[in-house]
């Protein structure tokens, strides 16, 4: 082939390097360590061989506003694959983005399935769900399995993406409320895509005590336990020391009728000031 | 039988421990029912009925594109103490239950029809054929124990899809049989949790696992062992062993005193299949990443229970006759975005033996290789889709618009397309396959690029088999239908072969912002493949100048290739006819290495777009073009002489329309496609032109006095320039209760 193809095909490359980054005016970046995708410490993976080592540990947390738009992505420690053909580029992970914007007040409740709360002033009152399922289909389980309020609150993107080892979706700025996104609190909660949830969990996958083929192990098989595998804490840096403050984020004590004695309380993550 | 001996003891051992477990009730225990409607529409324009499944190869089970069934799912689960959990499945069979049934009332009575048991097709047989008269079947119970013992996490007990191995070895189990298999598994840690084991015995599925797709007169002791160990010591480094086990007894035929009734009777193997090795993974950085795998198999039939010493050219068993071993290995690696821009690239090293051999490795609903590798649209060895063979009675199933995308690649030549329809991926075998691929994708805003570029060559590569000391038609592979034609899924064989593969693919999606975003897609897929199959002029059939032409007989002096075998046992010469005045041979006699000479210049264009068009209705369009360019033998080689030829141009085209639609628990989808097309055949020269009587225009659906050529066995290849026009439907409806 001639030289000319070469530069241009060069040319049009770096034009579409330039391009991409351009888009990227704003937004804040969190990392979170590698190997903590093991919620307060103990919990392991289901044992079916769709659940590749890394599938559910967060390394990176990005969001970025590029003019109305506001782009999220969470990258994980292993490359994305599509077992069950959903169609986005991935399958079994599930990711709930719950946000402090600057507005007052918030929920408490994580969504239904995670057993978590937020501590007091981390309320959350914005959440943006990645899922591989379509929209429709996560609007109705958000519909019938969280309190209007809560539900009104969640943000479901038209098209969560999986690609490389990140999925990202974009949601339009109005839709958060406006303001700046590299201002606000963060917290992400990774759990699993279930295709088969429990009556009143929003397409998530449980934890029990003993890791079966489709569940999580080391937890409890009540529902005394939080039912998330990987999350941000401390400043959302990465350091070694921030997946010892995820355990003690995600501690737990049940009573012996399994129900809750002391929980997770999650505060959010934010940009340091 | 130590092993099994010795099994028998862990397993005593092991439901003693369970039984001094604790067995604590839990207050308030509830069952949990919840069930799904599961609702299908076919429709198309070959106007078959014969089951509500487009496509399946297995006798007496019927095909069709037209049709609506239903089928009930019961899902059912309880903890009846603390640390026992019991699940089950109940499902009516989908089959042949249309709603035209009636609920399965009347019908045929094969048994008592002269002569007895016809196929019963479309749900014919009412009530007196278990596939239309709406029963409700077990599909799967599981009792799972989680004693709490430090060694033992859970003991199951009944059924599972064997997702925890590996698809090389013992696979997951497809998802509409994911309850058939039945096994007693044990999981947990030695020492430390770094170090974890998977223990199964599988009851051996005599339905499929084993020499011509069965294992024999007696069952009950059929099993396959399988342990797994995975050993994780860091995030750096993981290993993983497996071995597989498999075990197909019969009752010793030498055993015969007294009925065996004095002392017992012995077994002795039918089959026996061992696949060991293991799998690691290296992961320095979030940048890196390096696995690899290897698998040695072993496999060995005994004849003296009926297993195939060996098999014509055109063979059915997923098991290789005889005592065959080969290894499987690849290796993989992953660069994870190196320079910064989201680009990152996966490439994979894979080898697979000739004769690797798992008879329990996944059958389908797997990709065991990085390559997209084939595509399902031209499947079998007609250019449209005939089910089998040149001869007259042989009408499509799956249809001329084949499987949607591209193929999913198993380890295995039991590759399990059955009862599928036409939206779902189609799976091909690579046993044989070796080579390289590598594949970049490319993130750049709203622009995602994908690529690959594969090169395979293959193990199987060989002349006469590998083997010169057997005849043509007596082989150690089963071959299936063969490898002519675009492509077929379950060869991985043929009697001669020199064949090279290269595939490369450029995918693209952008989302254009327009509206709530509109997804454009497209692909371009070329494939180019040859393969000069009889390469040495030794294997030639007739001795040089044997056929002399200008409508001199043949002389008929075959070549030996070794002491008394020939390829002229396959190849035989042509008649000398006569036809509207000329003269001249039937077909070309088989005089040259160019003959079967097979060259494939293959291109698919794909273009689409989707839209969110409601928060619950989702839809795409997808156009693809595909031109075909396939030189596949000529009138010489005749496709193995049983199948028809496909020589010449193929041109397809794909319309997809796909909706997806979701109310509440309730999800509907859309599937409509228009494939229309021509081919265009070119068989060379060398014959003499036949045109078609009222019979073969009756038996072939060709117009009379079309141009054609009659084959070695009578089949007729008819050489007018065809089109192609399909039309298809499918229509479901889940609705979670």
């Amino acid at each position: 082939m001639s030289k000319k193809f070469w530069k241009l095909g060069a040319t049009a490359a770096a034009g579409l390097l330039i391009a991409g980054s351009a888009l990227a005016q704003s937004g804040v970046s969190f990392k979170d360590p590698a190997n903590d995708d093991n919620g307060p410490g103990s919990y392991t993976y289901p044992t079916d061989g769709v659940y590749k080592r890394g599938s559910f540990d967060m390394t990176a947390f990005d969001v970025k506003v590029s003019g109305k738009k506001v782009d999220f992505a969470v990258t994980f420690n292993t490359a994305l694959e599509d077992p069950w053909r959903m169609g986005g580029g991935f399958s079994v992970q599930m990711v709930f983005i719950a946000i402090r914007t600057g507005a007052e007040g918030g929920f408490k409740d994580g969504p239904p399935g995670t057993n978590v709360t937020f501590a007091d002033g981390n309320e959350w009152n914005k959440m943006v769900i990645l899922s591989p399922q379509g929209p429709g289909k996560v609007k109705s389980e958000v519909d019938a399995k969280m309190a209007a309020a809560q539900g009104g609150a969640v943000i479901i993107p038209t098209r969560v993406k999986g690609a490389g080892r990140t999925i990202s979706a974009s949601v339009d700025l109005d839709q958060l409320g406006g303001g700046d996104p590299s201002q606000w609190g963060y917290q992400v909660l990774v759990q699993s895509n279930e295709g088969f949830p429990d009556g009143k969990d929003l397409l998530t996958r449980k934890v029990n005590e003993y890791e079966g083929q489709h569940r999580f192990g080391g937890g409890t098989d009540s529902d005394c336990d939080p039912h998330v595998i990987d999350i941000l804490a401390g400043n959302g840096t990465g350091a070694a020391d921030e997946a010892q403050m995820q355990h003690d984020m995600l501690k737990y004590e049940c009573n012996p009728d399994g129900s809750r004695k002391s929980g997770a309380a999650l505060k959010m993550v934010s940009a340091k000031k | 039988m130590r092993f099994s001996r010795g099994f028998a003891i862990g397993l005593l051992a092991s439901a003693a421990a369970l039984a001094s477990m604790p067995a604590l009730a839990v207050d308030g225990q509830t069952m949990i029912i919840t069930g799904e409607d599961y609702t299908k529409w076919l429709w198309g324009n070959q106007h078959t009925d014969g089951s509500v499944y487009n496509f399946t190869t297995v006798p007496g089970e019927g095909y069709g594109d037209n049709g609506q069934g239903t089928e009930i799912d019961l899902l059912i689960s309880s903890h009846p103490s603390k640390n026992i959990e019991v699940t089950g499945r109940l499902q009516s069979r989908f089959n042949q239950n249309q709603w035209t049934n009636y609920a399965g009332f009347g019908g045929r009575n094969p048994a008592l029809e002269n002569p007895p048991n016809g196929e019963c097709l479309g749900g014919d047989c009412g009530e007196f054929d278990p596939r239309s008269n709406e029963y409700i079947k077990i599909r799967g119970l599981t009792a799972r124990f989680t004693p709490g013992f430090k060694w033992l996490d859970a003991a199951t007990i009944g059924s599972t899809d064997l997702g925890m191995f590996d698809p090389y070895t013992i696979g997951k189990i497809r998802y509409i049989d994911r309850d058939n298999a039945k096994a007693i598994l044990f999981q947990g840690p030695l020492g430390s949790r770094q170090l974890t084991y998977d223990l199964i015995r599988v009851s051996l599925p005599r339905l499929f696992a084993g020499p011509n797709f069965n294992t024999g007169d007696y069952a009950g002791q059929d099993g396959a062992y399988g342990l797994q160990l995975k050993f994780n010591p860091s995030s750096f480094f993981d290993i993983v062993g497996v071995y597989d086990r498999v075990r197909d007894v019969e009752v010793s035929a030498k055993d015969t005193g007294n009925n065996g009734g004095d002392d017992g009777r012995d077994l002795d193997s039918r089959f026996k299949n061992d696949v060991y090795g293991g799998r690691f993974g290296i992961h320095p950085s979030s940048k890196f990443d390096f696995r690899g795998l290897y698998y040695y198999s072993t496999a060995e039939s005994n004849p003296k229970f009926g297993t195939p010493t060996g098999f014509g050219l055109s063979g059915f068993s997923p098991a290789l006759a005889g005592e065959v071993s080969d290894p499987l290995y690849k290796a993989n690696v992953d660069l994870n975005d190196p320079f910064g821009i989201g680009l990152s690239f996966n490439i994979e090293y894979f080898n697979i033996g000739a004769q690797y051999s798992s008879i329990l490795a996944a059958r389908r609903e797997v990709d065991v290789l990085l390559t997209e590798g084939h595509d399902g649209a031209f499947v079998f060895p007609g250019p449209d889709n005939s089910a089998f063979g040149v001869f007259a009675g042989n009408p499509t199933r799956i249809g001329y618009g084949g499987w949607e995308g591209p193929a999913q690649q198993v380890a295995t030549i039991s590759v399990d397309n059955e009862f599928t329809d036409f939206e779902e991926p189609m799976a091909e075998t690579v046993i044989g396959w070796k080579g390289i691929t590598v594949a970049p994708n490319w993130t750049i805003g709203d622009l995602d690029l994908s690529g690959e570029y594969s090169h395979i060559g293959y193990n199987t590569n060989w002349q006469a088999w590998g083997d010169t000391s057997r005849g043509i038609t007596d082989s150690i592979y089963p071959n299936f239908e063969s490898d002519a034609g675009v492509n077929s899924f379950r060869n991985a064989y043929a009697p001669f072969q020199d064949k090279k593969t290269d595939i490369a693919i450029l995918r693209g999606k952008y989302l254009l912002n327009v509206g709530k975003g509109v997804d454009v897609f497209g692909k371009i897929k070329l494939i180019k493949e040859t393969d000069n199959r009889l390469n040495e002029a030794r294997f030639l059939p007739y001795q040089p100048g044997d056929c002399p032409g200008g409508g001199v007989a043949c002389s008929n002096n075959a070549q030996n290739f070794s002491p008394g075998h020939s390829t002229a046992d396959l190849y035989g010469n042509p008649p000398v006819i006569t036809v509207n005045g000329v003269t001249g041979y039937q077909w070309k006699p088989f005089n040259s290495l160019s003959d079967d000479d097979r060259d494939l210049d293959y291109k698919l264009f794909q273009l689409g777009a989707g839209y969110q068009v409601t928060g619950n209705l989702y839809s795409s369009l997808t156009y693809e073009r595909y031109n075909v360019d396939l030189q596949d033998g000529n009138t010489a080689f005749q496709a193995y002489n049983l199948h028809s030829m496909s020589s010449g141009q193929n041109d397809k085209n794909k319309l997809i329309l796909y909706a997806h639609y979701t109310f509440g628990a309730a999800e509907f989808g859309a599937n409509y496609e228009y494939n229309w097309g021509t081919f265009d055949p070119d068989f060379g020269g060398g014959f003499v032109t036949q045109f078609a009587d009222a019979n073969i225009a009756r038996d072939y659906g060709v117009p009379v006095g079309s141009p054609g050529f009659k084959g070695r066995f009578g089949g007729w290849n008819s050489l007018d320039k065809r089109d192609f026009k399909q039309h298809r439907l499918k229509v479901f409806m889940k609705v979670r209760f």
